[in-house]
């Protein structure tokens, strides 16, 4: 259905660093994916530092624009400076790239999709309604929400990782530890990422927890 | 030749043409970058009051999505007047007649679109843009040779001989009208009607080769 929503409003804190605004789902758009983050403070990586390769990801052409504030992007390792009004097009999906914003209140929205073919949402967004319960630290409902979504799709790494979060933030340490651990066998970049995710704090003293995380790497996948 | 892994481009650097009477100004975004997974382009209007997305419906089927860049804008969106400030969203399906008109000075907007389910095709209309808005800045020259880029990308398409035709015509060509007019009535007998109606051949019309 059409409708009309501010950046700012339908962003909303799910972890540390940047709000996302879930633009695509939010509107229920099947086209292209698109996606906002909004730093509320400089420093913040408002868009953390992906390629488009990963099994989460779409190999997607992505094209960031900054609709508001200021931030450096990084592609390849080339600085750029984009102030409001900036477009940084990333065609090849191989080239590393992530923005920190260097004012407060900076907003870049993502497009993307991949060229010549149909666009499919990239399986990272799988688990966007369920995360929409993180703002309100409503982690019972996020779990219900992902166990259902899990019913779709039963071996997604990235659904099973965050359900792994709300369950670690709701105080279930035995289901977290069991879907991290499952989630990391599935794809083993997720340890990285779990060993930096405040998420898991509330568990991170487990051995459980230490043993699924023994590894490194990056998951990938953050954009349109 | 080897694509370049990114492209950077600010809103002022953009082309700006002119598209109507009502003060749109077309920044080509997709074309500018390369982009080829979607559409994408931005528009901005001098002044309050001015055009800043043209009142349409979809007719290709695509999605759409504004982003108030800029200013302010007051969009209609189906029976629904929007008053959409700087970081609005407006999401349009195909079938809702869409427009806006901007609220302040320097208002722009940038848009996204593509049809779901299917790869994404750039639009024909984007190359006979450029023609005509090079033609609307007065030069001829650059937009006789953007005219023939466009055809020459698609051939088969009636609207690229049709509006070569409005662009001799109103360039006072008529041995050139009327071949383009001709030829896009080929293509598809649908331009006759058009042409009938169409004041850019206003003074061909009694022409007895006049084709509509």
């Amino acid at each position: 259905m059409s409708g009309t929503a501010k950046i700012t409003d339908l962003a909303i804190q799910i972890s540390s660093g940047p709000r996302w605004a879930m633009v695509r789902t939010h509107f229920g758009i099947g086209a292209f994916g698109v996606n906002a983050y909004v730093a509320d403070e400089p420093g913040i990586a408002v868009i953390g530092e992906h390629d488009e390769l990963g099994d989460l990801a779409g190999r997607h052409e992505e094209l960031y624009f900054v609709a508001s504030g200021h931030a450096t992007f990084t592609v390849d390792g080339n600085e750029i400076d984009a102030p409001a009004g900036t477009f940084v097009f990333v065609r090849d999906p191989a080239a590393k790239r992530g923005a920190i914003a260097t004012e407060a209140g900076t907003a870049v929205v993502i497009a993307g999709g991949k060229p010549g073919e149909a666009f499919t949402p990239s399986a990272w967004e799988r688990s966007a309604p369920a995360l929409n319960y993180f703002a309100t630290r409503d982690y019972d409902k996020a779990i219900e929400e992902f166990e259902r979504l899990r019913a779709e799709a039963p071996d997604d790494p990235g659904l099973l990782y965050n359900l792994a979060c709300a369950e670690s933030l709701a105080g279930r340490a035995t289901d977290a530890v069991e879907h991290l651990s499952r989630a990391v066998e599935l794809d083993p970049d997720f340890r990285r990422l779990a060993e930096k995710d405040s998420d898991f704090d509330p568990i991170r003293a487990k051995p459980e927890f230490a043993s699924a995380v023994a590894g490194e790497s990056d998951p990938g996948g953050s954009g349109a | 030749m080897t694509e370049r892994t990114y492209e950077v481009a600010h809103l002022d650097e953009l082309d700006s043409f002119p598209v109507d009477e009502e003060g749109l100004v077309w920044r080509p975004v997709r074309r500018r970058l390369g982009i080829r997974a979607f559409g994408t382009n931005a528009y901005t209007a001098e002044k309050a009051g001015d055009r800043v997305v043209e009142e349409h419906f979809e007719r290709d089927g695509h999605e759409e999505l504004y982003l108030v860049a800029k200013g302010r804008a007051t969009f209609t969106l189906g029976d629904e007047e929007i008053d959409a400030s700087a970081g609005t969203f407006v999401y349009a399906t195909p079938g809702t007649k869409r427009g806006a008109v901007a609220a302040e000075p320097e208002t722009t907007i940038v848009a996204f679109g593509a049809k779901p389910g299917v790869p994404h095709e750039i639009s024909g209309w984007e190359g006979i843009f450029v023609a005509l808005g090079h033609l609307k800045k007065g030069e001829e020259d650059k937009g006789r040779q953007a005219m023939a880029a466009a055809i020459a990308e698609r051939p088969n398409d009636w609207q690229g001989q049709y509006n070569a035709a409005c662009f001799e015509s109103l360039t006072g060509n008529k041995d050139e009208a009327i071949a383009h007019l001709q030829r896009a009535i080929e293509l598809d007998p649908k331009a006759r009607e058009f042409a009938q109606k169409d004041t850019d051949f206003d003074w061909l019309r009694d022409d007895p080769e006049f084709p509509a």
